[in-house]
């Protein structure tokens, strides 16, 4: 009997995942940003494929395709992903039509007083991801100035410069290394191009670490800090980078975003200041299909994978082992709630970097 | 073949001849283009939800066809209707936040208004700087449309910015918001199609059978036969600079009052640069220019529907650019094959 039973069950569960499907919905920036949508795509494609689900991906053109795409996806998935802020009236004007298909709503803050039972919403807390940048940036500077570029300065890319500029700010007290920031933004999320102009300006003007938070901009970030160390290595090889920044102790260097981005420029792109977007990808669409789905906002930070640095596998032999020591017990502290970084523009002018004595 | 039976001609088997070479395309991605191509048409019309949304998105694509047009026909060419779009929708928005108190019968023509004048004010900067000095529209334009950009941009997130997320103004009064004509799920079909059809009919009633449409076009065809004629062209240049604008800015405006409802700082989009296809898709006259609009906003919406057919979104870039060459290249052909006659004659 019990057999049957959990045969008629196993038939049960493969004709429900045969009916189970994920749509992902991307903003404007769409596939190929190597942050974001990318990130949330990766996350919600291993859960998908886990639980034997179809997955789909709808790309956006411009902003009044979202509720139309918000709405095929919903007439056809249980589960719709929306990514970016910018999406963030269509996902509830679209959920309150669809009152039986789950909502996830990647970097989008519910407008005020709005909760719905089958929206859930993921949001970061940047500001501990930038603070690593900004920490390393600090660190790793010859010149004593850093940089930073922005997307649009939306709170999310706001929330990264609180943290940069913290990181740096606590690196600088600690060590008595005066250092200066350079910001900019970029006002698109799209275009390397100007990515790539803004991040040269900032060289031009003295910096030779600029952390790029522009999303799919900061790619043209990356390959203007490639070009930049090429000319000055006459290599592009990882050996030649590391052997010439250890006799000379000076290069270019970016900070990459939201995803591990090392990879781009090996060598190039000291560390990236990361988001857990996957895993919020990831528990967005296991949450739907084990039924643990709970309406709502999330905020996930270094406790809960939702922030950090991305591992440094090409360029830790550069960056002084102190500098990662420092940062492991400092992830204590802000783990433990000893450091607060701050959130708010307000916050981060009234920060005071509290004493910290390294027990080593 | 008489030229307004080629006007039809050339657009229709443009499509054709695109849709043929993009099929080509699709078979080298490994897809089956009669898929992709049902799954396109279905996208575009094969729901009342897919009807409004070609709608919605073809309403913006007509007035800064228009807008391009009108300039074309004036012998202006105005790369300057995003900048122009944009500036008529954030101040046309900056009206209607604040205008809660007067009835909709007001508010809704009135809000269009200001979105028409802050458009043509502000082509008409680089109409007057062409009159006065020389300066080429097209760079000037060009420049403003990065002012217009940035400007937005910081009031979208400054002055006017509220709340968290997205860089956006607050919501427009009631008042101001255009009806719904249909309501499909969380998609409203916006009236602003019926003031973009007006207002083709209107700027052809203006260039065909009115004396300034008439002194418009003749500035556009030879200014210096013109002037000689006694067209003050300078008066001429910044008059249809500011038509034009006003548009562009009416396209933005009734983006806000029937779509977004509020402004929000990348609200173009593009749409003014997509003008300037579909004037010349449209052969820069009105009626043709709301058919171009609506093949391009089809496009655009059924090529959602591809993607489900696993066809990227992209393959509707190549169609619409292999419409825009063939649509190009036949002028070409047809102003040698002019040519030649008339060498025959002489």
């Amino acid at each position: 009997m019990r057999k049957v039973l959990v045969a008629i069950l196993l038939v049960a569960a493969v004709v429900f995942a045969l009916g189970f499907k994920v749509i992902m919905v991307t903003d404007v920036g769409g596939l190929g940003d190597k942050s974001f949508n990318d990130g949330t795509w990766e996350g919600a494609l291993r859960a998908a494929k886990e639980i034997g689900a179809e997955a789909q991906v709808i790309q956006s053109y411009e902003q009044a395709d979202y509720i139309p795409n918000l709405t095929k996806a919903a007439q056809q998935a249980d589960v719709v992903f929306a990514v970016g802020f910018m999406m963030t009236d269509a996902l509830f004007k679209v959920a309150k039509q669809f009152p039986n298909t789950y909502f996830v709503g990647i970097d989008i803050t519910p407008p005020e007083g709005q909760t719905l039972p089958n929206v859930v919403c993921y949001i970061f807390k940047e500001e501990q991801a930038g603070f690593y940048a900004g920490y390393i940036a600090a660190a790793m500077t010859s010149t004593g100035k850093i940089g930073f570029v922005g997307g649009i300065p939306i709170p999310p890319v706001e929330r990264f410069r609180y943290g940069f500029e913290v990181g740096a700010r606590i690196y600088s007290t600690l060590h008595k290394k005066k250092v200066e920031i350079l910001r900019g933004y970029t006002n698109d999320f799209e275009d390397p191009k100007k990515g790539k102009d803004l991040t040269l300006a900032q060289y031009a003007q003295g910096a030779d670490i600029v952390f790029l938070a522009a999303g799919a901009c900061g790619n043209g970030g990356i390959e203007a800090a490639k070009e930049k160390m090429v000319a000055l290595v006459g290599s592009d090889k990882l050996v030649d980078i590391i052997d010439y920044y250890t006799k000379n102790k000076k290069g270019y260097f970016a900070i990459g975003v939201d995803v591990d981005q090392d990879y781009m420029a090996p060598g190039v792109v000291l560390c990236s200041a990361t988001k857990g977007i996957s895993s919020a990808g990831y528990y967005g669409v296991k949450a739907a299909w084990e039924g643990t789905f709970e309406g709502g906002l999330k905020i996930l930070g270094i406790k809960e994978d939702g922030a950090g640095v991305s591992p440094m596998k090409y360029t830790k032999g550069m960056i002084p082992n102190i500098v990662i020591a420092e940062l492991e017990y400092l992830t204590k502290l802000i783990k433990d709630g000893k450091i607060v970084i701050p959130d708010t523009e307000d916050k981060l002018k009234a920060f005071q970097v509290p004493s910290i004595t390294f027990p080593f | 073949m008489s030229s307004k039976l080629w006007a039809f001609v050339v657009p229709i088997v443009s499509v054709i001849i695109a849709l043929l070479i993009s099929s080509i395309v699709i078979v080298l991605i490994g897809q089956n283009p009669i898929v992709a191509y049902t799954a396109l048409f279905r996208g575009a019309f094969g729901s009342k939800l897919a009807i409004a949304s070609v709608v919605i998105k073809s309403t913006p694509l007509i007035l800064t066809g228009l807008a391009v047009g009108f300039g074309f026909r004036a012998g202006l060419f105005n790369i300057g209707a995003e900048g122009q779009m944009v500036m008529g929708a954030m101040i046309g928005t900056a009206f209607a936040i604040n205008v809660a108190w007067m009835p909709a019968v007001f508010a809704i023509p009135l809000t269009m208004v200001v979105g028409m004048i802050a458009g043509a004010g502000y082509a008409a900067i680089a109409g007057f700087l062409k009159a006065k000095t020389g300066a080429h529209e097209v760079v000037t334009t060009i420049m403003l449309n990065w002012i217009a950009e940035y400007l937005s941009s910081y009031v979208v997130t400054v002055p006017m910015g509220v709340g968290f997320g997205t860089p956006k103004s607050p919501e427009i009064a009631n008042s101001t918001k255009l009806p719904p004509l249909i309501t499909v799920q969380a998609t409203e079909l916006t009236s602003g199609i019926i003031v973009a059809i007006i207002a083709a009919i209107v700027i052809y009633i203006i260039l065909e059978k009115t004396t300034k449409g008439y002194e418009l076009k003749g500035t556009g065809f030879n200014p210096y036969a013109a002037e000689y004629g006694g067209i003050k062209i300078s008066q001429n240049i910044v008059l249809a600079m500011a038509i034009s604008g006003a548009l562009a800015g009416l396209a933005g405006t009734l983006e806000v009052m029937g779509v977004h409802h509020r402004f929000l700082g990348t609200l173009s989009g593009g749409k003014g640069f997509d003008g300037i296809s579909i004037a010349l898709i449209g052969q820069n006259h009105p009626i043709g220019i709301i058919f171009a609009a609506l093949l391009m906003g089809s496009l655009r919406t059924g090529s959602n529907e591809m993607q489900f057919a696993g066809v990227p979104k992209h393959i509707i870039l190549i169609v619409q650019a292999i419409i825009i060459f063939l649509v190009a290249a036949d002028r070409i052909v047809r102003t040698m094959f002019i040519r030649k006659k008339k060498v025959k004659v002489s």
